[in-house]
């Protein structure tokens, strides 16, 4: 029986998105912005999803947001490489809501999961996952 | 181009389901068996044979389950067919709706007088573990430890829940009357009536979506022959006929980076298929609902616009089975019947035919003139439901 494989699973550092790794490993949040219409456009786009320009470029974002919804993972289920994520649990999948607009998918860390609640705000935190990932999370903002 | 009345649905045939031995005496059956049985039950019901399909359409989902690019081709292998008009349904669950418009509109082109479409799926015995495909789930969910469909639509739920105080009533308000309707469904898999404190005290599978609120996936396989009116009624069943057919796939309401991902495009599709059928909602007599989850059936009633958006009353005061005000999954839908992967979405089309011809026996819709069907398929990053397509079906021309 093939061994099964325990790590987890990493996101591919595609063209359009290598210039959002190469930030993030600087501790740096940026995305897409359309030079005509202003639109944001997530994820990594060719163009912009908006008005169809190809004038898209990375811009720093607030790094600022606040939980559109969010759900507490308790167990883990489907393919294999879920299983590398055991031992996290419990832990928040959440959508955040940027300043700027955008929705991202990702973890609320740094506060016991029961503390999470929609509208909390949260400000990015980078976690390194390999060399060259560097994941953006978020935590609750200090008051 | 309008569709009204250029197709009529002269077949149907459904396999039982099974999940590999939960229940005693189930057998293993793969999907190129339910593919075959489901198109045998459906030659049947229309007293057809295989060599009427001989250059003509053929109409096959693609399932998830066990992803092969050349599935419908290899399906007109295992059937012995060679179609003049072959089609993969490739909006995911919403498939099998998604090709009823297709079919109905290489029927009226004149290309093919007839098409067969089928749903088959065997994810119990054939489910393919392996890899993670490119995209935005590989590269910007799965990272963070998602848990597939169930912890996305967990989102969905919660966040309609704080924006317009719906409760666990009525969600499981939904879920009794589908349960209910399994209860006289011969052909259902959960057949045992529950109360809204059975779903209630479900297990937490992804806070807050609770067992109950989950489909159950299961092996099987569900067909239906689509004609042209004239060939329909020159064969032996009564004839269904297609009124209205809309679609919309990639809706985002709001900015794309960012959209309402409580509104569902069955909203503008639905809008297109009533057009197009030109009736309007008192003219409906029951809904069949894609039902991967509870939560999406409920969205999918306001969002077509029986009720106004989160009008919480509407689902208080509504009775949703077969002899209510407006009855929905009167066969008791996916959720009690199995989704056999993105092939389950056949089981709605097919029930409305049932009601439609008057052969739904005990859960019989007193007045079943006109029926809507929804299929939905995929869920994307950061958003509502992705693939909405939306049919009407009625009994007279």
């Amino acid at each position: 029986m093939a061994e099964v494989d325990v790590r987890k699973p990493l996101p591919a550092i595609t063209s359009e998105a290598k210039p959002f790794w190469d930030a993030a490993a600087q501790s740096k949040l940026v995305m897409q912005r359309c030079q005509d219409c202003r639109a944001w456009v997530w994820t990594p786009r060719p163009l912009c999803n908006e008005c169809g320009s190809e004038r898209v470029e990375w811009t720093p974002m607030s790094g600022t947001g606040e939980v559109y919804s969010f759900t507490v993972i308790r167990q883990v289920v489907g393919r294999a490489a879920s299983k590398a994520f055991e031992p996290d649990i419990p832990y928040v999948v959440a959508w955040i809501d940027l300043d700027e607009g955008p929705r991202m998918i990702t973890n609320i860390v740094g506060c016991p999961v029961e503390q999470v609640k929609l509208g909390m705000k949260v400000s990015v935190t980078f976690e390194q996952a390999s060399t060259d990932v560097w994941l953006p999370k978020f935590k609750p903002v200090e008051n | 181009m309008s569709l009204r009345n250029k197709a009529a649905i002269a077949g149907i045939g459904e396999t039982p389901t099974d999940r590999l031995g939960s229940k005693p005496g189930e057998a293993r059956k793969s999907s190129a068996e339910y593919l075959t049985w489901a198109m045998c039950l459906a030659l049947e019901d229309a007293g057809l044979a295989l060599k009427d399909f001989q250059g003509q359409g053929l109409g096959v989902t693609i399932p998830t389950a066990y992803p092969q690019p050349f599935w419908p081709e290899e399906a007109a292998e295992i059937l012995g067919i060679t179609p003049g008009f072959l089609q993969g349904g490739a909006t995911g669950g919403a498939g099998a709706v998604s090709l009823l418009g297709a079919m109905a509109a290489a029927i009226n082109s004149g290309i093919i007088d007839i098409a067969l479409v089928i749903g088959a799926a065997a994810p119990f015995s054939e489910h393919w573990g392996g890899g993670i495909q490119p995209g935005d789930m590989r590269d910007w969910e799965i990272p963070y430890g998602t848990m597939g469909p169930n912890s996305k639509i967990a989102m969905v739920m919660r966040r309609y829940m704080h924006e317009y105080g719906a409760t666990l009533d009525h969600f499981g308000k939904i879920a009794v009357a589908a349960r209910y309707h399994a209860s006289l469904n011969p052909l259902a898999y959960l057949r045992k009536p529950i109360t809204v404190e059975d779903y209630k005290e479900s297990r937490l599978v992804a806070d807050p979506v609770r067992l109950l609120d989950c489909v159950m996936p299961a092996n099987g396989g569900r067909a239906y022959i689509l004609a042209s009116p004239q060939r329909a009624k020159s064969l032996r069943r009564k004839p269904v006929y297609l009124k209205g057919f809309g679609e919309r796939s990639n809706p985002s309401y709001g900015p794309r980076a960012g959209s309402d991902a409580l509104i569902m495009g069955v909203k503008d599709a639905g809008k297109v298929a009533m057009e197009m059928a030109e009736v309007k909602h008192p003219d409906i007599d029951f809904l069949q609902l894609y039902d991967d989850y509870v939560i999406v059936v409920y969205l999918q009633i306001e969002d077509l616009g029986f009720c106004a958006k989160g009008d919480v009353s509407f689902y208080e005061r509504t009775d949703f089975t077969f002899k209510g005000q407006l009855p929905i999954q009167t066969g008791g839908g996916m959720i009690n019947c199995g989704q056999p992967s993105t092939a389950g979405g056949t089981l709605h089309v097919i029930e409305a035919v049932r009601q439609l011809r008057g052969e739904a026996a005990e859960r019989q819709v007193a007045k079943a003139n006109t029926g809507l069907v929804t299929g939905l398929g995929v869920l994307p990053y950061g958003k509502n439901l992705g693939c909405c397509a939306v049919a009407i079906l009625g009994d007279e021309l």
